[in-house]
C-alpha cells in the first residue's frame, strides 16, 4: 500500500510538471505572437511561387494542416491563371498570397491565407485552427472544408461575409476576423 | 470411505533428499527478470505520454484550461496504459510467473490498481472541468453533452463506473467482509472496463484520434495484451489439462473444519510442481464449475497423486466437502515463488498460521535438513496434518514448535517478539523464512523478523490473495 501512496503522489508530481513544463512562461507568449503577422507583408510582396512558402508556425498540427492547405493552394493556383486570360486582366495574370492576422478565441487561433488573383480571391486556406481536442479538431475541420480550397464559401462569396458553422460559432468568427484583414491588406 | 495412500498412513510421498544428501539445485531466478520488468514497465508509461509530450508545443498552454486539459490528457493515457498493464499482469503469462512470480504480481497488480483508479478519476475529472471551462459551461452540464453528443462516451462513462465499483469491493474492508464469489465475479467485470473505455480513447482522444504511430502504436498494445492474455489463460491451461486430466481421488477430513482433496491424472511424473506453489483450481461438479479458486498443493510432487488441503470458510469450499470421486478437475498452474528453489541461504525457519501450514508442508520434503517450522494454531483441533509434521520432525531433523493460542495469549505475543523469535531460533538472521498465514499475521511476522535482522529477500511470503 505504501508503494501505491507513492505511486499516486508521483502520477500527480509528474503530471504537474509535465503540463508546468509545456506552460507559457507568459511574457514569452507574447513575443512570441509578433512576428507571426510578419509573414503577412512579405508574402504580400512575393509573387506566383508564393503558395508554396510555409509560414512559420509553433505548433506542429497547424503546420500539417498549412502543408495539407498550401499544397491544395500551389496544385489548383496553377491551374487559375490557365483560365483566367480570357478575363480582363489578361497579359499578367500574377496570383499574390496574403496571409491574415492571428485571431484568437477561446478554442485556440484561427490564422487565414488567401491566394488573389488580380482582385479575385482563388483560394483560401486556414493556417491555424483550434486543435486542442478531438471535439475542437472535428469542428475546425467542419469550418475548414465550407470555408477553405479554392471551390470553398471565401472563393464563391469573395468576401468575409460567410455563413457560420453550426456548433463552431467562435471559430466561424475567427476565421471572418483573420480573412477580413486579409481582404482589407489585398485591397 | 476408500483408503487411498495417505503419507501419514501408507506409502509416504518420495523423500527427495534423504538426511545427508545434497539439497537440490537451486535455480538462480534473481532480481535481474524482475528489474527487467520494472524497466519494461517504466518505459511504457514514458512511451504512452510520449505522444501528449510531442504534440503539445512548449508555451503552447496558456492558461488554466489549457493546462487542466492537458493535465486531463496526460492521466487519461496514463490510465489507458495502467489499464493494459493491469490485464497483462493477469494473464498469468509463463514469462512473468518466471522473472516475477505470482505473488508479487499479485501485490504490484494491488498498487498498481490503486494508482489506475486514481488516474481514471482524475482524468474524468479534468477533461470535465477543462472542455466545460473551454466551452464555458458548468462541469455537470459539460458532462451531460458528453454523454450526449461525443463518440462512445457513454461506454466510457460506463467503463469508469464499473472500474470504481471493482475498487471498491477490492479495498481490503469491504472485501473481508464479501463473499470470495461476490468479489471474484465484480473483478471479472474489469474487462468489461477494457472493452467499454477502449473506443473513446480513439474518438475523442487528442492524441489518438488521428492516423499514425501513436495511433497504430496503442492498438498493438491492445492487440498483445490479449494474445498475452490469451496464451496464459487460455492455451496455457489447454494444453495442461489436456496432458494430464486431473479427477478427484479421495476425500480425507483433517480437521473439524478441513478436508484434503487426493487428486490423480495421467503423466503426473511429468508435472513440473514445486512445494509451495498453488494451482487455481476449477472442479467440474453442479454448483462449483463456474468458479476457481487457488489453492496450495499440500504435498511434495510425486508421480502419483496431488493433494490439496482446505479449510472450510465459505460457501465454496463447504462444496468442496461433498465432492464425488471421479469428478474431474481443471486445474491452472502450478504458480508462485515460494519454494524451496527460490530460497538465498542454506537453512530456512518456516511460520505458518492456521490453514497456511499447507503450501509449507509440501516445501518441507525439498528443503535441506535442519529446517525449523514455527506452527500458529488457536487451539490443536486447528493444527493440521500434525502426524505428517511429527514424521518429518523425526525423520528428517525438522524441529516444529507449536503455538498455541489466540493472539493475546501471553505464548503467542512471547513468541511474536524480535526476542522471542532469535530464543526459539537463534540463527534466524542467517536463514530464508517463508511465511503464509492470514494477511494481519503475515504482515506482523515480516515487522518482527525485519527488526530480528533477516534482510528483506530472505522474507518469502506464499500469499497469493490479491
Amino acid at each position: 500500500m505504501r508503494r501505491a501512496l507513492l505511486a499516486i503522489t508521483g502520477l500527480a508530481a509528474s503530471t504537474t510538471a509535465l503540463v508546468v513544463f509545456k506552460a507559457a512562461p507568459g511574457t514569452g507568449q507574447l513575443a512570441r505572437e509578433v512576428p507571426a503577422p510578419a509573414p503577412t507583408a512579405a508574402g504580400k510582396a512575393e509573387p506566383a511561387a508564393g503558395p508554396d512558402r510555409k509560414t512559420p508556425s509553433g505548433s506542429p498540427k497547424p503546420t500539417r494542416s498549412a502543408a495539407g492547405a498550401s499544397r491544395s493552394a500551389s496544385s489548383a493556383a496553377p491551374k487559375r491563371p490557365a483560365a483566367s486570360p480570357t478575363g480582363t486582366a489578361a497579359a499578367q495574370p500574377s496570383a499574390s498570397t496574403i496571409v491574415g492576422p492571428v485571431a484568437t478565441n477561446e478554442f485556440g487561433e484561427v490564422q487565414v491565407r488567401i491566394t488573389v488573383v488580380g482582385d479575385r480571391i482563388v483560394n483560401a486556406a486556414a493556417l491555424r485552427l483550434p486543435r486542442r481536442t478531438a471535439q475542437s479538431d472535428q469542428r475546425s475541420d467542419q469550418v475548414d472544408s465550407r470555408y477553405s480550397g479554392t471551390v470553398g464559401m471565401v472563393v464563391e462569396r469573395q468576401s468575409a461575409d460567410l455563413d457560420t458553422i453550426t456548433g463552431a460559432t467562435a471559430t466561424s468568427d475567427s476565421y471572418r476576423g483573420s480573412l477580413q484583414a486579409a481582404i482589407d491588406q489585398a485591397r | 470411505m476408500t483408503t487411498y495412500p495417505r503419507p501419514a498412513s501408507g506409502p509416504r510421498p518420495p523423500l527427495r533428499a534423504g538426511s545427508h544428501e545434497p539439497a537440490p539445485a537451486v535455480p538462480r531466478r534473481g532480481a535481474g527478470g524482475r528489474r527487467l520488468l520494472v524497466v519494461l514497465f517504466l518505459g511504457g508509461l514514458v512511451a504512452s505520454v510520449l505522444p501528449w509530450w510531442l504534440d503539445t508545443p512548449t508555451g503552447s498552454l496558456t492558461g488554466g484550461i489549457a493546462m487542466t486539459t492537458a493535465a486531463g490528457q496526460i492521466t487519461g493515457l496514463v490510465a489507458g496504459y495502467l489499464l493494459l498493464v493491469q490485464v497483462l499482469m493477469m494473464s498469468r503469462l509463463p514469462v512473468l510467473e518466471l522473472w516475477a512470480g505470482g505473488e508479487r504480481i499479485a501485490r504490484w497488480h494491488r498498487d498498481v490498481a490503486a494508482t489506475l483508479l486514481v488516474a481514471v478519476l482524475a482524468h474524468t475529472a479534468l477533461i470535465l472541468v477543462g472542455y466545460a471551462g473551454l466551452e464555458g459551461r458548468s462541469p455537470l452540464r459539460q458532462a451531460g453533452v458528453m454523454l450526449r453528443e461525443y463518440q462512445d462516451m457513454v461506454s466510457a462513462f460506463a467503463a469508469a463506473g464499473l472500474l470504481v465499483l471493482v475498487g471498491l469491493v477490492s479495498v481490503r474492508a469491504v472485501r473481508r467482509v464479501l463473499p470470495y464469489e461476490l468479489w471474484h465475479a465484480t473483478h471479472l467485470a474489469a474487462y468489461a472496463v477494457l472493452l467499454l473505455g477502449y473506443a473513446h480513447q480513439f474518438s475523442n482522444g487528442s492524441q489518438l484520434f488521428r492516423p499514425g504511430p501513436a495511433r497504430t502504436g496503442w492498438i498493438a498494445l491492445y492487440v498483445l495484451v490479449i494474445a498475452a492474455w490469451l496464451w496464459g489463460r487460455v492455451i496455457k491451461p489447454l494444453r495442461f489439462n489436456l496432458r494430464h486430466r486431473l479427477r478427484v481421488s479421495d476425500l480425507v477430513t483433517e480437521s473439524p473444519d478441513a478436508v484434503s482433496i487426493y487428486l490423480t491424472g495421467v503423466r503426473l511424473d511429468r508435472l513440473e510442481l514445486l512445494g509451495g506453489q498453488f494451482f487455481r483450481w476449477r472442479f467440474l461438479t453442479r454448483g462449483c464449475w463456474w468458479q476457481s479458486h487457488p489453492f496450495s498443493v499440500s504435498a511434495a510432487g510425486n508421480d502419483r497423486w496431488l493433494r490439496l488441503t482446505v479449510k472450510v470458510v465459505g460457501r465454496h469450499t463447504q462444496d468442496l466437502r461433498n465432492l464425488d470421486p471421479g469428478v474431474r478437475v481443471w486445474a491452472a498452474g502450478p504458480s508462485g515463488t515460494c519454494t524451496a528453489a527460490h530460497r538465498t541461504r542454506e537453512r530456512a525457519l518456516l511460520i505458518a498460521a492456521g490453514s497456511g501450514i499447507t503450501p509449507l508442508r509440501a516445501m518441507l520434503e525439498e528443503l535441506p535438513p535442519n529446517a525449523a517450522l514455527i506452527y500458529r494454531a488457536r487451539t490443536s483441533a486447528d493444527v493440521l496434518l500434525r502426524e505428517e509434521l511429527d514424521w518429518l520432525a523425526r525423520n528428517r531433523g525438522l524441529r516444529v514448535w507449536y503455538v498455541l493460542g489466540s493472539r493475546g495469549d501471553p505464548g503467542p505475543r512471547q513468541v511474536m517478539t524480535p526476542d522471542g523469535i532469535r530464543q526459539l531460533v537463534p540463527d534466524v538472521a542467517r536463514r530464508d523464512v517463508y511465511l503464509c498465514g492470514p494477511p494481519g499475521l503475515v504482515e506482523q511476522c515480516r515487522r518482527v523478523l525485519r527488526q530480528a535482522g533477516v534482510r528483506r529477500r530472505q522474507i518469502h511470503l506464499a500469499t497469493f490473495e490479491l
